[in-house]
């Protein structure tokens, strides 16, 4: 492994901070997921050490983590459609209907239909509801692409339209409850994954990490391109491994509550004395962490990301090139119902049940978080797990702030400073990079 | 929920009003019998001795159609009036201009749902030098020649602290209130100290471990609230106090998945929320009767139509025990605009397991909408 083609480029006066840059460059590392990373722990550490540790319990780690899935999610594709060069402004009202249609079915048509709580009725209802966002993105779509219309005005609309149509599909009344395989997606000590299966799954992940390492170093040695040193490849394995086992292993410090333990034993007439369950991995953060990687792929691995890129880079030239840019543009909205449906599920499975406010407010928070993470309104330029850690910044903070009893304007005060702030000193450290 | 957006579209303007409220019904027999072939917007014939008319807001909201206007009609109808109507799309501006189409159409009292206390005014008085009476119906009017109709607002708080802790005097209190915009909450909030909790704070019996607003009253904010509070304080929570119906639903779903089935208000007589009464997972939904009010509106209309004096005017005798004003006749109210306005403010009624029948039997939540999920003879209303 001598063949390191890339080296550090030398420098007249290299300072510790041109050292730390060249690391962060050779080992081609992002330098703003870096310092996302680094802002959330400022940020725990500076709680912890206000609420004297406490912060750092697990379950307060874990329900921030869960509460931004929602955003989180969304966010993926709001890269997308912002790296084209486009707004996503509907994206709560979809979320809303989307759930709307979940709650409904599970609480007012299956109790006379297929009857509720069946094992497949919650399957059923997420294909609909999934079809649905699909429909409404591909909807909108059609009209940014091949009608011209602005997308801000297109969403706007949708924006309106969808919540009037929530309205009428709940008949304006919240529906709840929903089934109770379903509730399972929100998370919560009943819907994780349990110990073994967390561990599972971490050394499955720590398994992937190794094995693209791996193909990525073979495949660019094959084609001749750079590769990373060695010590850096061994470095971000650790590195992965280490988070993956880091997150595990405070999901499975998180057990059971002593209510939920009472309420087993005697569904299961046991005694509750000496039973404890470990929680495990929540599932809205097995779901985030599936469609992360699934949208990460699909953006730079495959020819729908690159067109998307290319759209935003240059829309012009790329319609010279032969991309079909109308389509691609109406594929990302479509992408963006689907995934709104898909955090409508949890969405409604956390407050089990749907609401007509649901989602309200969600354009913004969503758009914050893809901005926080990296997106360009310029176009061409934002990264899939930038906008994920956006998406669990805000919420830490949020969490954070509620836990040690902020009023909640104060909250918006202080969320809005280091937000402002985090992005400043972002572009600032650019500038001086270039 | 449609009555929180209302309250968000709205919150300059409602200061003492009764916004958040669904309506509620416990009507007596002779108004919900004839409710049914209620329309938008009848035409304003002249049959009959006396033309009423009403300026509704915003008539998508479901509860208007479902218990208010039948209500007005049936107590116009009972007094040989006649019923006519305008709808303002939540808009003040299209509101103006319906009240002026009003008076055009002859009426002689105007009942007024408005979108905004104040920015209504021109055309309230424009209707008043045509000599027209108005009613400002469940949301304040800053007029002094204006009747105005509404449930007392703190009220609701009071009833919440004095259910909940009727069921649980001491305790961790956990308190989860609506847009910190909205003068609403904090008029709950008031009204829940009335209740006897600030008494519980102050004799140590009780401790709120955690209080916080909500902004737009949204449910997944409440949710994330009441994690939390619930983390802060290692679940030793004992009761929450939320403002609305629609945050119980986060708060409920942040309670059960921790295992916690403690005492929880809620208002609006959502049919979610008396699901949750039904099932034992919420404590109390106050309820506004809307029918009561509508009852009280059109009734006042035919009076002051009939040549009767604002301050003689009466409220019905009839009304459910439950929702009756302190006594039957008009008293003075300060509002914030500092004018003395009479006024009939009517009473919210704490729907709890046992008077759950009551809903059911009056129409407004069917038996399945509250009894899903609940196992047979546990509940009376449930059988």
């Amino acid at each position: 492994m001598s063949g390191t083609a890339v080296a550090a480029p030398e420098r007249q006066n290299p300072g510790v901070r041109a050292r730390l840059g060249d690391l962060v460059r050779v080992a081609e590392l992002d330098g703003r997921l870096l310092g996302m990373i680094l802002t959330l722990i400022l940020i725990e550490v500076g709680f912890g050490i206000y609420t004297g540790g406490q912060i750092l319990s697990p379950v307060n780690l874990l329900t921030f983590a869960t509460q931004a899935v929602e955003i989180a999610i969304i966010a993926t594709g709001m890269v997308l459609v912002i790296v084209s060069r486009n707004i996503d402004l509907s994206v709560g009202s979809v979320l809303a209907v989307c759930a709307m249609t979940y709650a409904v079915l599970m609480h007012e048509i299956y109790p006379t239909t297929i009857g509720v709580d069946t094992p497949y009725g919650w399957l059923l209802a997420l294909a609909i509801g999934i079809g649905i966002g699909c429909v409404l993105g591909a909807i909108q779509g059609f009209l940014i692409a091949y009608v011209n219309i602005p997308s801000f005005v297109v969403t706007l609309g949708g924006l309106l339209a969808f919540r009037g149509l929530v309205f009428d599909i709940s008949g304006g009344s919240t529906q709840a409850p929903d089934d109770k395989a379903f509730v399972v997606l929100g998370g919560g000590a009943l819907g994780s994954l349990g110990g073994t299966l967390s561990w599972a799954l971490g050394a499955l992940l720590i398994a992937v990490i190794l094995a693209y390492l791996t193909y990525n170093r073979r495949r660019r040695r094959k084609f001749g391109f750079p590769v990373r040193p060695l010590w850096a490849e061994v470095l971000i394995a650790i590195g992965g491994s280490l988070i993956v086992l880091g997150g595990v292993y405070v999901s499975n410090a998180y057990h059971w509550p002593r209510g939920l333990i009472q309420q087993y034993a005697a569904a299961h007439n046991i005694s509750p004395n000496g039973l404890d369950f470990e929680a495990g991995v929540p599932w809205p953060a097995v779901i985030l962490l599936a469609v992360t990687v699934a949208i990460t792929f699909l953006a730079t691995k495959r020819k729908f990301g690159r067109y998307v890129y290319a759209i935003g880079g240059n829309p012009e030239a790329a319609e010279l090139g032969g991309i079909n840019t109308r389509w691609t543009i109406m594929r990302i909205y479509i992408l963006m119902g689907f995934l709104c449906a898909i955090s409508a599920a949890i969405a409604s499975a956390q407050i089990n049940g749907a609401t007509n406010d649901l989602g309200g407010g969600y354009e913004l928070l969503v758009i914050s978080a893809a901005v926080i993470g990296g997106t360009s309104f310029a176009g061409g330029i934002g990264t899939i797990p930038g906008a994920v850690l956006g998406a669990i910044v805000i919420y830490a903070l949020r969490y954070n702030l509620q836990y040690i009893g902020l009023a909640s304007n104060n909250q918006d005060i202080v969320i809005a400073i280091v937000l402002v702030l985090a992005v400043a000193f972002d572009t600032f450290s650019r500038r001086r990079a270039t | 929920m449609r009555q929180r957006l209302a309250m968000v579209a709205a919150v300059a303007a409602l200061v003492l009003s009764a916004c958040s409220g669904n309506g509620a019904t416990q009507a007596p027999g002779n108004t919900s019998a004839a409710t049914a072939g209620a329309t938008a917007a009848a035409s304003g014939g002249t049959a009959g001795g006396c033309l009423i008319g009403v300026s509704w807001n915003n008539y998508d909201q479901e509860r208007w159609k479902k218990a208010d206007e039948p209500a007005i009609k049936a107590a116009i109808a009972a007094g040989g009036g006649t019923y006519t109507s305008t709808d303002a799309h939540d808009s003040s501006d299209q509101q103006n201009k319906d009240i002026t189409t009003l008076i055009n159409k002859g009426v002689k009292v105007i009942i007024l749902l408005a979108k905004d206390a104040t920015a209504v005014t021109p055309a309230v008085q424009q209707a008043e030098a045509a000599g027209i009476q108005i009613i400002g119906y469940d949301r304040l009017i800053e007029d002094p020649k204006a009747l105005y109709i509404t449930f007392d607002n703190q009220k609701v708080g009071t009833i919440m602290a004095q259910v909940l802790l009727g069921v649980q005097p001491q305790g961790n209190y956990a308190v989860i209130k609506g847009d910190p915009g909205d003068p609403n909450a904090a008029f709950l909030r008031a009204g829940m100290d009335l209740g006897g909790l600030k008494d519980a704070v102050t004799s140590g019996k009780v401790k709120i471990v955690g209080e916080q607003n909500t902004p737009n009253w949204d449910t997944t904010g409440a949710k994330n609230e009441m994690q939390a509070i619930l983390n802060a304080n290692n679940n030793k929570v004992d009761a929450v106090l939320s403002e609305n119906d629609g945050m119980a639903t986060g708060v409920s779903a942040a309670l059960q998945a921790v295992g916690l089935t403690i005492p929880l208000s809620g208002q609006d007589g959502d049919a979610a929320a008396l699901n949750r009464v039904a099932l034992g997972t919420q404590t109390v939904s106050v309820w506004k009767n809307a029918f009561a009010l509508g009852e009280t509106a059109g009734n006042a209309a035919i009076q002051l139509c009939a040549g009767t004096a604002l301050t003689a005017v009466k409220a019905p005798s009839d009304l459910p025990a439950a929702s009756k004003p302190a006594d039957l006749n008009t008293h003075l109210f300060t509002t914030p605009g500092n004018n003395q306005v009479s006024s009939f403010i009517l009473t919210p009624t704490p729907i709890q397991q046992a008077n759950l029948g009551d809903v059911i039997s009056a129409g407004w939540v069917t038996k399945d909408q509250v009894c899903t999920g609940v196992a047979a003879g546990k509940v009376a209303a449930c059988g």
